[in-house]
């Protein structure tokens, strides 16, 4: 489903290229738990960023379906986004000015939709924050900040979950936790793309995929 | 949820930014308010001390000999009283307050006078409703020049006789220090009567608004232009402008424009800048913000919308602060300021229409930028931020 051929993505900076992707190719089939693993700054993100049609690969193809990604117009790959990805982040990236319940209908798109109102109050029961809808990010432990950006990942029903080390701000209960709410996804036949640099996720997944200074160390 | 709901939590959430960025459009259209509201009076105020000057165009006999017309002080030939109402009649041209007057030195109780009959203010037809700058005479009465009410003991409400025809004096002049203080005003027909110089007039004096020269842009001589223009209705007279009161006419006007001209553009760019800056600043704090809508799928005119639609709201509430402010500004300060034409300062309603208007446009123009910028931000790395 996921489908990386020869990627390469090169930032240019003042002090000459950096290659943060270097010639990578995979494939991840239809509800997988990939785990991408690598230290700081061995392009964990970037690929993430790729994958999700957000970043431009310099070179290579990035398919999600059947769809080439870098093919779509800007506007096409971002409602192919809203509708087929979800992200949850390291620092949640919740908006500090919308309550809970705003946050993850933010994923819902502009319009006023009441299917996606209720939708999201389940999502925010189901990941133990009743009555807590209308409490701001600030008010929330980092926990349970995680646990809302996974209801707002999990929304609109995505095929795939981008995870870029989401348990990274979390103590290991409430890393436990947002790892059983990703597996109970991929359980339901999501697939799943984790970020980290521990081995938290490894016991869940069916690819472990190392990377090292933009390259592939190894594939298992 | 809806973009304008996403607008109006953000401005709860980020007042002070709003707040400052409201500010610079309030001040802006509080300024622009302000001066067009007392512009009028303003106008009005110039052209009445640049009235007060006298008038600026003396039209004469044309037989009249120049040495001796500015030796004398007056044309010693004479020309048809019908000359005015036949001036007056014109449309279209930019001369007004005419004033018809027949002077001749005399002596009178053995004293050198001047008598001078004047002929009440004559106003062009589309220029009626101006009030007159010079005084007029009744028939049958007469103002005394300072030196000779001083020098023949004349006071107000005498009756004196001018070469055998009574007159009432009804007022004495104050000192001026030139050859009206041996002057005696009176009407027209009456001097004409007396110096048995029936329709006749020695000068016409009148008002060059120099709208002429404003409106052709032309360096021609002002003089040569309107002797052209009267040579063809008034065949008789010739023409002098004045030119050093024309020329601080024109200069005074040019000030006041040029005054204006300045300090609005200056008072929009500065004001056009600062929300600029404020913007840019709003969508610098809003990074991360901008990445996560943009990871969730939001495209690039909604994003632009976010930081527009948010300029708008502030030009709209601005429009409408700034011109309540500057119409009170206005109808606080106007009055004191320009006392003679206070009463021209009243609110003026369609500027708060045209404030509406343009004002939202503004705020978001000064946005464009910065909201350009905030759809060009890699969503990549200011999630990767931490």
């Amino acid at each position: 489903m996921v489908v990386l051929e020869n990627v390469v993505r090169i930032y240019r900076t003042r002090r000459g290229d950096v290659k943060a992707l270097d010639d990578i190719s995979f494939q991840i089939k239809k509800g997988e738990f990939a785990v991408l693993c690598g230290p700081s700054g061995s392009g964990k993100t970037t690929l993430l960023m790729t994958v999700a049609g957000m970043l431009h690969p310099t070179n290579g193809v990035v398919s999600v379906g059947q769809n080439n990604l870098y093919a779509m117009s800007a506007r096409a790959r971002a409602k192919f986004r809203a509708e087929n990805i979800g992200f949850v982040f390291q620092m949640f990236h919740l908006i500090p000015y919308l309550n809970i319940i705003e946050n993850v209908t933010l994923a819902g798109g502009t319009a006023v939709d009441k299917n996606k109102k209720a939708q999201a109050n389940e999502l925010i029961q189901h990941f133990g924050l009743a009555g807590r809808n209308y409490h701001r990010p600030a008010e929330l432990s980092a926990g349970e900040k995680q646990r809302v950006a996974i209801s707002r990942a999990l929304l609109n029903r995505p095929k795939i979950v981008l995870a870029d080390e989401p348990t990274g701000n979390l103590d290991p209960d409430n890393a436990a936790t947002v790892l059983g709410y990703l597996s109970e996804f991929h359980h339901k036949g999501g697939t799943v793309i984790f970020a980290t640099h521990g081995k938290e996720a490894e016991q869940l997944a069916d690819h472990i995929i190392y990377l090292r200074n933009g390259r592939i160390e190894n594939h298992t | 949820m809806s973009i304008l709901s996403l607008i109006y939590k953000e401005i709860i959430h980020r007042k002070f930014n709003f707040l400052l960025g409201l500010l610079a459009v309030v001040t802006a259209v509080a300024l622009f308010v302000s001066f067009a509201t007392t512009g009028q009076a303003y106008r009005r105020e110039t052209r009445r001390i640049m009235r007060n000057m006298g008038q600026n165009l003396r039209i004469i006999p044309k037989e009249t000999p120049i040495d001796k017309f500015w030796s004398v002080g007056f044309s010693e030939h004479t020309m048809p009283e019908e000359y005015v109402h036949r001036f007056a009649e014109l449309r279209g041209f930019s001369y007004t307050h005419l004033t018809a007057t027949l002077q001749k030195r005399v002596m009178w109780r053995g004293m050198n006078i001047i008598l001078t009959g004047i002929l009440p203010e004559v106003l062009p037809l589309d220029k009626r409703h101006q009030s007159p700058m010079t005084f007029s005479v009744e028939p049958g009465t007469v103002y005394v020049g300072f030196e000779l009410a001083r020098s023949l003991e004349i006071k107000k409400d005498n009756v004196i006789d001018i070469f055998d025809k009574p007159f009432t004096v009804v007022k004495c002049l104050s000192e001026t220090g030139s050859s009206d203080d041996i002057r005696i005003y009176g009407h027209l027909h009456d001097i004409q009567g007396i110096l048995n110089l029936p329709g006749r007039i020695n000068e016409i004096k009148a008002l060059e608004c120099l709208c002429l020269i404003e409106a052709t842009k032309t360096k021609f001589d002002p003089r040569i232009l309107a002797q052209k223009e009267l040579a063809q209705i008034l065949p008789e007279a010739k023409v002098l402008l004045l030119q050093g009161i024309a020329e601080i006419r024109q200069k005074q006007r040019a000030a006041m424009e040029g005054y204006l001209a300045l300090i609005l553009p200056l008072t929009v760019v500065v004001c056009g800048v600062w929300i600029g800056v404020l913007v840019m600043m709003n969508v610098r704090d809003r990074q991360q913000e901008i990445g996560i809508m943009r990871a969730i799928g939001y495209g690039s005119g909604n994003i632009t919308f976010l930081f527009l639609g948010k300029a708008v709201i502030a030009g709209l509430l601005g429009a409408m602060l700034g011109f309540l402010i500057g119409t009170a500004l206005a109808l606080d300060l106007g009055p004191e300021i320009f006392k003679v034409t206070a009463k021209a300062i009243r609110p003026q309603y369609a500027l708060l229409v045209w404030s509406i208007i343009v004002a939202p446009v503004f705020a978001a123009v000064s946005s464009f930028i910065p909201a350009m910028i905030a759809v060009t931000y890699d969503p990549a790395v200011t999630l990767r931020e931490e």
